[in-house]
C-alpha cells in the first residue's frame, strides 16, 4: 500500500497529571475512511484536535504524528495555519453554532479560499459557489448572501462541510458530524462526506459513538477506550470476529434487546388510559410586518391516537416533526389550540392546574438530558420527591423518606443516595434517578422524550432494561418519544409515525418497522444505522 | 425539607464555598478591604481620634502631623475622624439603597419572568422608564419637591436600582424556565410561585449577591456625587462627598483636604469591586459544574 | 429590517410619553404656587390671579399637560419664573457647552476603551493584561468629580496650563473654548473607559470560546485575523449595550462635573433652578434629557440590528 497521508504513532497527551491519551496509533490512506470510535472521555475528540493542533495550552503532547511529510508535533503556528483548511479540514459536531451569526455563508467559505490561494474576490466567490453546489446547496435556493440563521440544522453542516472542504484537503477530520441531526439527516450528510471523500481521493477520520454509523461508513475502525487503543483493523474483520472483548461489548450494547416478558402481549386488556382525539397545536408565525404575522405554524395537525394500560408506545419521527410539542400537551405542560386530550376519564385538556392534580399524579416524564433534568442546588432527595406534592395527603417524614428509598431501590440505586448533589453522579446513574423521580407516586403512565439518546451505549443497554422491568413488574405504561428506531423497537409494543405535525403511520412495532407502508415511515428505516445490516453489507462486497 | 437536612446542606455548601474563595486572590483583597472600612465605620460609633461637632478655628487648616495624621478643615476639626463618621453615612445609604432596589427589583423581574406575555411587556417597558432617568437626575426631582436630604438621596439611589435588580432577576429567570427540571417541577403540579421560590431563587441567587456588590459600590459613588452637590447628606453630619465640596473651595491652599476623603471612595469601591468580582468567580457554576 | 425600527420607535413614543407624564406630575404635586413665587410674597392677589391666568395655571391639569407638549414639540418651552426669558433661550445658551462636553467624553471613552480592551483580551493572563485590568479596576472605583477636582489642581492651580473652570464661549475662538472643556471631558471620560475595556476584554473572552472561533482557526485563520474578523464585531454586541447605558451615566456625571468646572452648561442651569423653585425650567431640562437617553438608546438598538442579523426579520 502506498505510504499513509496521515500516520499517528505512540501519541500521549496529558493536562496536568490528567493523562487524556496513552500512546495512541492510527494511520489514514488517501481516499479512505477511518472510524474511530469510543464511548464519552475515550479521547477520540482529543486525538483530532491534537492532529488539528488545537489544543488546550495546558496540554502536553509526546509521540509523533506525520501528515503528508510534515511533523505536526514540530511545526510552528504559521506552518499549521498553512495546512489547516488547506490540507486538513475538520467538521464539528454542532452546526448550529460552528458558524459565525454576523457574516454571510459565503464570506464564511470565500474565506478560506482567499486565504490560502491569496485569488481575488470574485474567483473566491466563484469557487464558493461551486463548492456549496457540491454540497448540495445550490444558489439559486442558498444565496451567498444568507446568514446562518436562516438555515436549517443538516444545511448548516453542509456549509462546514463546503468550508472544511473548499480546498481539496488529502485529509477531513469530522468530528460526531451527524449526532446533532436527526436519522434521516445523518443518512444525508454521511452520503455526502462518503462521495467527498471518492471525487477527491482524500482521507476522512470519522469519530463516531455509533458503531452502526462506523460499520456503515468505514473501511478501517480503530475503536479507543480511556485514551487507549483496544483494537484496530479492517471493519468487517473487527465487528464480525469481535476478537477483543470491549469490542464485544460494545456491540453486544448496540444492538442489546433487553429481556422483556410482556414484549409479545401487553397485560391488563384495552381500556384506554390516555385519548388524544383530533388535538392540533399552531404556533404564531414570524412577524413580517409592523403589524402583520406569516402564516400559523402547525406544529400539530389534527393527531388521534390512544394509549391503553400497560402498553408502550412509541413516537418517532424526524426533529420538527411535532413529537415533543404532542409530548407538552399530553403532560398538560401545554394547551392544544384545538382537540381534547383524556386521560383516565378526566379531560385534562381542558382543567385548570388544580383540577389537573389527580392526572399529574398518575403520569410522570423522563426528559432526554440527564444533565439538566435536575436542579444543581437540590440534594437527590428533594428531586426525587418532588412528585409527592400531588399526594393526597402531606406524607410524615418517616412515609416520605421510605417512598424515596423504596424509588431508588426500585431503579437499582441505594437509600443513601438521596443525601448526594446531582453532579456526583454519572449520565446514566442521573437517569436512573430521573426514573426515580417519575415513578415515586407509582403513576400509570411515564412519557419519556429521547431517554437514552444522550447515552453511552452500555448505558444505553441498562437504561433500556430498567424500562422493561418496570412494565414487567408495575405494569407501567410508556409513551416513548424518539428518532431511534432500535430504541423502539427494543422497548414498545405499537409505534406511531408522525411527519409535519401528522401521525402518518401506526400499527404493531415489529409490523411497522418490517414493512412500512407510508413513504415517510421508509425513509426514517432506511436511513437509521444499523450494526447488522451494516456488517452483512460489508461482507457482501 | 426537613430542618436538619437543610443545615447539612448549608454546611456542606460553605465548607466548598470557603475553600474556593479563599484560594480566590480577588474575593481575598476584595473581603479584607471590605472588612476593614465596616469596622471602621463601626469604630466610629464609639470612638473618633477627635469630636467631629467640636471646631476649633486656632488649628484650621493644619497640613498632616502627629497629631492630625491627615490634618484638619477649615474649620479646625480632624480629616481623619470626619472620614471615620462619614463612612456611616456612604455606607448606610448605599446599602438601604441595595436593599430597596433587590426587595422590589426581584419580585418584579422573576414574577415578569413567570408570567411571560403582557405582564412582561409591560414590567419591562415600565422599567425602561424609569432607567430613563439617570439616578441624578430623578435625585434632581426628588430634592426639587421634597428638599435636599440623605433619606432622598435614598430613594432616589434606591428607585434607580430597582429596574436593575429587575432586569438581572427576570433575565436569568427566563433562561431557567425551559430547563427540564423546571418541567419535571411543573409535572409535579407545582405552581409558579413554588417552582420560583423553591428551584428559581436558590439558583440565581449567586447572581444576585453579585450584582448586589455592584450596585453597592455604584452607591457609594452616587451618594458622594449627590452630597459633594449638595442634594445628599446636609452639613454638619460629615460625609466624603461633602467633605471633597469643601476641599474644592480651599484648593489652592490646603490640597490635602481632598486626598483623604478621596482615597476613602476609592478604597471603599475597589473593595466592593474586587468582592464582587472573586464572588463571581467563586460561584459560578460554570467552573462548578463537573462533567 | 424597517418595521423594527418602525417597532422600537413606537415604544420610544410611549416611553417618552410616560416619562413626560412622570415628570408633569411629579412636578404638580410641589407645593407653591409659581404666579405667587414670580410676583413675591407682597403682590396682591388680583395681580397674582391675573399672573395665573396669564400663564394658564387656571386650566385642568390634562389641558396644561397637553399644551406643555404640544408647546415642547413646536419648541415653546415656556417661559422662565426667575429670569423672565423663554425657556427654549436658556436651554440652546446651555446646550452649546454641556453637548460637546458629552460628546468629547463619549469619543474618548470609547477610543481608549476599545483599544484597551482587544489589547487585554489578545493577552489574556499575561502580565500586561494583569497590569491594565488592574488599572481599570483602579479607573472604576475613582468618583469622577475627585478626578476632576486633582486635575484642575494638577494643570490649572500648579502648572497653569489651562483655566481653572469658567467657560469663555464659542465666540471668542474655538480653541479657548475647547481648551475650557478638555479637563472635564478626560474627568468624565476616564472612568467611563475603565468600565467599557473591561465589559470589551469580557466580552471578547467570551466569543473567543464559541464554537465558530475553532471553525475559524480550522480554516488557518492565524489568531490575529480570528480576533479580528470574527470574534471583534460579535462582541460589540454586549459593547454597544453598555455604551448605551454608559450614555445616561455620562449625562449625570456632566451635571456635576459642570458644577467642578463652574461651566455655565444645563446641569447648572437645572441646580440654580430648582434653588430657585423655577419649576418650569426643571421640568424641560430633565424630559429634554430624558428624551435624549431614550432617543439614544433607540440607536444603539438600531445599532445592534446593524451588528447582529438575527435581529433584522423581528
Amino acid at each position: 500500500m502506498s505510504e499513509p497521508v496521515l500516520d499517528i504513532e505512540g501519541l500521549s497527551l496529558a493536562i496536568g497529571r490528567h493523562r487524556i491519551l496513552k500512546g495512541v496509533d492510527l494511520t489514514v490512506h488517501a481516499g479512505e475512511i477511518v472510524g474511530l470510535v469510543g464511548e464519552s472521555g475515550s479521547g477520540k475528540s482529543m486525538t483530532a484536535h491534537a492532529v488539528m493542533r488545537l489544543l488546550p495550552h495546558a496540554a502536553s503532547v509526546t509521540g509523533s504524528i506525520r501528515f503528508a511529510g510534515n511533523d505536526l508535533l514540530a511545526a510552528d503556528e504559521t506552518r499549521m495555519c498553512d495546512l489547516r483548511g488547506d490540507e486538513i479540514g475538520m467538521v464539528f459536531q454542532e452546526p448550529m453554532t460552528a458558524l459565525n451569526p454576523v457574516k454571510t455563508i459565503g464570506e464564511q467559505v470565500a474565506e478560506g479560499i482567499r486565504l490560502h490561494r491569496r485569488v481575488g474576490r470574485a474567483e473566491a466567490e466563484d469557487r464558493t459557489r461551486a463548492m456549496l453546489d457540491r454540497v448540495g446547496l445550490p444558489e439559486s435556493r442558498f444565496p451567498l448572501s444568507r446568514y446562518p440563521h436562516e438555515l436549517s440544522g443538516g444545511q448548516r453542516q453542509r456549509v462546514v462541510i463546503a468550508i472544511a472542504c473548499a480546498l481539496h484537503p488529502r485529509l477531513l477530520i469530522a468530528d460526531e458530524p451527524t449526532t446533532a441531526l436527526d436519522v434521516v439527516l445523518q443518512a444525508q450528510i454521511l452520503d455526502l462526506l462518503r462521495s467527498l471523500v471518492a471525487e477527491d481521493d482524500m482521507g476522512l477520520i470519522l469519530i463516531s459513538h455509533d458503531l452502526g454509523v462506523v460499520a456503515d461508513m468505514a473501511d478501517r475502525i480503530t475503536i479507543l477506550r480511556e485514551g487507549a487503543v483496544q483494537e484496530a483493523g479492517e471493519t468487517a474483520k473487527v465487528l464480525t470476529e469481535q476478537r477483543h472483548p470491549y469490542t464485544r461489548q460494545l456491540a453486544e450494547a448496540s444492538t442489546h434487546v433487553p429481556a422483556w416478558s410482556n414484549a409479545g402481549t401487553p397485560p391488563n386488556g384495552d381500556r384506554p388510559l390516555l385519548e388524544v382525539i383530533d388535538v392540533s397545536r399552531h404556533f404564531r408565525g414570524h412577524r413580517t410586518g409592523l403589524f402583520s404575522r406569516g402564516e400559523a405554524v402547525r406544529a400539530v395537525d389534527g393527531v388521534t391516537f390512544s394509549i391503553a394500560s400497560g402498553h408502550s408506545v412509541a413516537l418517532v419521527g424526524q426533529s420538527g416533526c411535532g413529537k415533543s410539542t404532542l409530548a407538552r400537551m399530553v403532560l398538560a405542560l401545554d394547551k392544544p389550540t384545538a382537540g381534547a386530550i383524556r386521560f383516565d376519564g378526566m379531560p385534562i385538556s381542558s382543567l385548570g392546574e388544580s383540577a389537573l392534580q389527580p392526572a399529574r399524579r398518575e403520569m410522570q416524564v423522563v426528559f432526554q438530558d440527564p444533565y439538566g433534568s435536575f436542579d444543581p442546588r437540590k440534594k437527590i432527595g428533594h428531586s426525587v420527591a418532588e412528585p409527592l406534592h400531588l399526594s393526597e395527603r402531606r406524607l410524615t417524614r418517616p412515609e416520605r423518606r421510605e417512598r424515596i428509598a423504596a424509588a431508588l431501590l426500585e431503579v437499582g440505586m441505594q437509600p443513601d443516595d438521596a443525601r448526594k448533589y446531582p453532579h456526583e453522579f454519572s449520565g446514566g446513574q442521573r437517569q436512573r434517578l430521573a426514573i426515580a423521580r417519575a415513578i415515586i407516586t407509582r403513576p400509570k403512565l411515564v412519557v419519556a422524550d429521547e431517554p437514552v439518546s444522550a447515552l453511552d451505549v452500555s448505558i444505553r443497554a441498562q437504561i433500556l432494561d430498567l424500562f422493561a422491568r418496570l412494565n414487567d413488574d408495575l405494569g407501567l405504561a410508556f409513551l416513548f418519544i424518539t428518532h431511534d428506531l432500535t430504541v423502539a423497537r427494543a422497548i414498545t409494543h405499537d409505534v406511531m409515525v408522525m411527519d409535519h405535525g401528522k401521525i402518518v403511520e401506526t400499527g404493531r412495532t415489529g409490523e411497522v418497522l418490517d414493512n412500512p407502508q407510508d413513504e415517510v415511515t421508509r425513509r426514517l428505516i432506511a436511513a437509521a444505522p444499523d450494526l447488522e445490516r451494516a456488517i452483512a453489507k460489508r461482507m457482501a462486497r | 425539607m426537613a430542618q436538619g437536612e437543610l443545615i447539612a446542606t448549608e454546611h456542606e455548601d460553605w465548607r466548598h464555598f470557603l475553600r474556593k474563595a479563599l484560594g480566590n486572590r480577588s474575593f481575598l483583597a476584595g473581603a479584607t478591604i471590605t472588612l476593614f472600612v465596616v469596622a471602621v465605620a463601626l469604630v466610629s460609633f464609639v470612638w473618633t481620634p477627635y469630636d467631629v461637632t467640636k471646631l476649633v478655628i486656632a488649628d484650621r487648616l493644619q497640613a498632616p502631623s502627629s497629631a492630625h495624621w491627615f490634618g484638619t478643615d477649615h474649620f479646625g476639626r480632624d480629616i481623619l475622624s470626619m472620614t471615620m463618621v462619614g463612612s456611616r453615612n456612604s455606607i448606610a445609604v448605599a446599602l438601604i439603597a441595595v436593599g430597596i432596589g433587590m426587595a422590589l427589583g426581584v419580585p418584579l423581574g422573576t414574577f415578569a419572568a413567570a408570567r411571560r406575555g403582557l405582564t412582561d411587556e409591560v414590567l419591562m417597558r415600565a422599567s425602561d422608564i424609569v432607567f430613563a432617568f439617570p439616578a441624578l437626575l430623578s435625585a434632581v426631582m426628588i430634592t426639587a419637591i421634597f428638599g435636599p436630604g440623605a433619606v432622598n438621596a435614598i430613594i432616589a439611589i434606591g428607585i434607580f436600582n430597582v429596574p436593575v435588580f429587575a432586569r438581572v432577576a427576570r433575565g436569568a429567570a427566563l433562561a431557567l424556565w425551559p430547563r427540564e427540571f423546571i418541567l419535571a417541577a411543573r409535572a409535579s403540579g407545582k405552581g409558579a410561585g413554588l417552582i420560583t421560590l423553591q428551584h428559581i431563587l436558590p439558583n440565581i441567587a449567586n447572581l444576585l449577591l453579585v450584582q448586589g456588590t455592584i450596585q453597592f459600590s455604584l452607591g457609594i459613588l452616587a451618594e458622594a456625587g449627590l452630597s459633594y452637590v449638595g442634594l445628599g447628606t446636609q452639613p454638619p453630619a460629615p460625609s466624603w462627598g461633602r467633605m471633597l465640596f469643601e476641599a474644592q473651595t480651599m484648593m489652592a491652599i490646603a490640597p490635602h483636604m481632598a486626598i483623604v476623603p478621596g482615597l476613602a471612595i476609592i478604597v471603599t469601591v475597589l473593595g466592593l469591586n474586587l468582592l464582587g468580582d472573586g464572588l463571581r468567580d467563586v460561584l459560578d457554576p460554570r467552573l462548578r459544574r463537573q462533567r | 429590517m424597517l418595521s423594527y425600527a418602525l417597532r422600537r420607535s413606537l415604544i420610544v413614543l410611549i416611553t417618552l410619553v410616560a416619562a413626560s407624564a412622570i415628570v408633569f406630575a411629579v412636578l404638580e404635586i410641589v407645593p407653591g404656587d409659581p404666579a405667587r413665587l414670580m410676583l413675591g410674597m407682597n403682590a396682591t392677589e388680583d395681580a397674582v390671579q391675573a399672573l395665573r391666568q396669564q400663564m394658564g395655571l387656571d386650566q385642568s391639569v390634562a389641558v396644561r399637560y397637553v399644551a406643555w407638549i404640544g408647546g415642547m414639540l413646536t419648541g415653546d418651552f415656556g417661559r422662565s419664573y426667575t429670569y423672565a426669558v423663554p425657556v427654549i433661550d436658556l436651554v440652546r445658551e446651555r446646550l452649546v457647552v454641556s453637548l460637546p462636553l458629552a460628546a468629547m467624553a463619549l469619543v474618548l471613552s470609547t477610543a481608549i476603551a476599545i483599544p484597551v480592551g482587544v489589547f487585554s483580551a489578545a493577552r489574556r493572563g499575561t502580565a500586561a493584561d494583569t497590569g491594565v485590568m488592574a488599572a481599570t479596576q483602579l479607573g472604576i472605583a475613582i468618583p469622577n468629580f475627585w478626578f476632576a477636582i486633582l486635575l484642575v489642581y494638577l494643570f490649572a492651580i500648579t502648572l497653569r496650563l489651562v483655566p481653572a473652570g469658567g467657560f469663555p464661549g464659542w465666540q471668542g475662538g474655538v480653541w479657548p473654548a475647547l481648551s475650557a472643556l478638555i479637563l472635564p471631558a478626560i474627568a468624565l471620560a476616564l472612568p467611563q473607559a475603565a468600565i467599557l475595556s473591561r465589559v470589551t476584554r469580557s466580552a471578547l473572552l467570551d466569543v473567543l470560546g464559541e464554537d465558530y472561533i475553532r471553525t475559524a482557526r480550522a480554516k488557518g485563520l492565524p489568531s490575529g485575523l480570528v480576533l479580528r474578523r470574527h470574534a471583534l464585531r460579535n462582541a460589540l454586541i454586549p459593547v454597544l449595550t453598555i455604551l448605551g447605558l454608559q450614555f445616561s451615566f455620562l449625562l449625570a456625571g456632566t451635571i456635576i462635573i459642570e458644577n467642578v468646572f463652574y461651566l455655565p452648561g444645563l446641569g447648572r442651569l437645572v441646580f440654580q433652578a430648582i434653588t430657585q423653585r423655577d419649576l418650569i425650567v426643571v421640568e424641560s431640562v430633565v424630559v429634554l434629557l430624558v428624551a435624549t437617553v431614550v432617543i439614544v438608546n433607540f440607536l444603539v438598538d438600531l445599532a445592534y440590528a446593524w451588528a447582529d442579523p438575527r435581529l433584522r426579520r423581528r
